[in-house]
């Protein structure tokens, strides 16, 4: 591999490692820096790669790395991060106006519920233990197999099917407990309360419509249903999206309430 | 899969000591048994004999536990021991509970046992609870998730 085949190459899947690292971190600066310095550090450190993994595989590993380092020391949200956050907006006036004001004058300023369900994925995730969230969007939104894993995590496969089986149990019954889209009893109801915000004249029926998750809700498993949430994470970027402004403003709100309420 | 899916506890009391051991093959990866046993948020997700488990198990670690056994009551322990993939005890003044995991060509054969004893204990013998059901529950347990993730595809 020569200087000259990384650039191009890495340009091919820049745009997945920044979604992948700002997932990780709910940080739009964080991602920028984070990308920034792996396409350095792989730069510096390009006579080690020795093609055993793809190129890929290997500039995620050096990526993974990075994002380990700053989040070590930093808590875990909690999984009720939503409802904090909701309270939180609940009594701040300045967050509404700025995002209404993003709703009407940015074109990446829509409000579609599928996006905020991946927004909503991100912060609850941010509740599992940094290497169980790490595997767990590898695996299931990035589409990395299990040796992959293992070769950016520097595990075991043995232990990467630990991480990955714990992470999407836990995911499975906190998104089953909380979210009315597939569960009646789920308390969560955020992303409909924001459509009816946005999207004043627009039924929410209408909206849950598009969505295979809200529509399979009653004849589908718990684990089905969490494949679909998936779906919907993988086919979103969320830099690029229609609604990619008015998220970003949402998650960068989310995590100044979480260093807040975490005390960080 | 493994057929010995109802492992039998053996209890041997003793004058001052009571000792219950339980062992079974489990055909997993040492470090998936490892990291069932030793990631304390996780354990009462699979394991049904525990109600709740906060602390940190590692070397030296503090933790506090509610068992089945008896709900209302917290254990505070000890990490005494803590050998990845190999050994693990924790406990306090009145006993402990060794994990121990021996590799096998198919897996690992896991064994669990928790002595309690002391000048004092015939005065109390008898109002402590036989540990036997609840120790082949979770070896169950512990077999069924680990075989469970080793034969997972996700």
């Amino acid at each position: 591999m020569t200087t000259d085949k990384l650039t191009p190459e890495f340009e091919i899947f820049q745009g997945e490692l920044k979604s992948f690292i700002l997932r990780m971190t709910a940080s739009v600066q964080d991602a920028e820096d984070i990308v920034q310095e792996t396409y350095i550090k792989a730069h510096a450190k390009l006579n080690t790669f020795r093609g055993e993994s793809s190129l890929k595989t290997w500039v995620f590993s050096i990526a993974s790395n990075l994002a380990r380092d700053l989040l070590r020391s930093k808590k875990r949200w909690p999984e009720t991060v939503t409802d904090i956050c909701r309270e939180e907006s609940l009594g701040n006036p300045q967050f509404f106006q700025e995002a209404l004001q993003i709703r009407q004058t940015s074109p990446q300023g829509n409000f579609e519920i599928k996006e905020h369900i991946a927004l909503c994925f991100t912060c609850v995730s941010k509740s599992l233990p940094l290497e169980q969230q790490l595997a767990l969007l590898l695996k299931e939104v990035y589409g990395f197999s299990m040796k992959e894993i293992a070769s950016i995590l520097n595990q075991t496969e043995a232990m990467v099917k630990y991480y990955l089986h714990t992470s999407r149990s836990r995911m499975i019954e906190v998104f089953d407990q909380r979210c009315s889209l597939i569960n009646k009893q789920g308390i969560c109801h955020q992303c409909t309360e924001l459509n009816g915000i946005f999207n004043p004249k627009q039924k929410v029926q209408e909206e849950l419509v598009k969505i295979e998750m809200a529509k399979d809700a009653e004849n589908k498993s718990k684990e089905e249903l969490f494949d679909l949430r998936m779906k919907i994470l993988q086919e979103l970027d969320p830099f690029e999206s229609g609604a990619a402004e008015l998220q970003l403003h949402h998650l960068e709100y989310n995590r100044q309430v979480m260093e807040k309420y975490l005390g960080e | 899969m493994n057929q010995q899916t109802n492992p039998k506890a053996v209890t041997e009391k003793r004058m001052f000591s009571r000792e219950t051991t339980v062992s079974l093959n489990i055909e997993a990866h040492p470090s998936i048994v490892w990291a069932l046993l030793t990631h304390a948020s996780d354990i009462p997700r699979w394991n049904s004999t525990v109600v709740s488990l906060t602390g940190e198990i590692k070397e030296g670690g503090a933790i506090e536990l509610k068992s089945t056994l008896d709900e209302k009551r917290v254990f505070k322990l000890k990490v005494k021991e803590f050998v990845p993939e190999k050994r693990l005890v924790w406990g306090d003044g009145m006993g402990s509970r060794v994990y121990s995991l021996d590799k096998k060509s198919n897996g690992v054969l896991f064994s669990m046992s928790e002595k309690i004893g002391g000048p004092l204990f015939p005065l109390f013998a008898k109002m402590i609870p036989s540990f036997d059901r609840s120790f082949e529950q979770f070896a169950a347990d512990l077999k069924k998730e680990a075989e469970t993730i080793q034969g997972s595809k996700k």
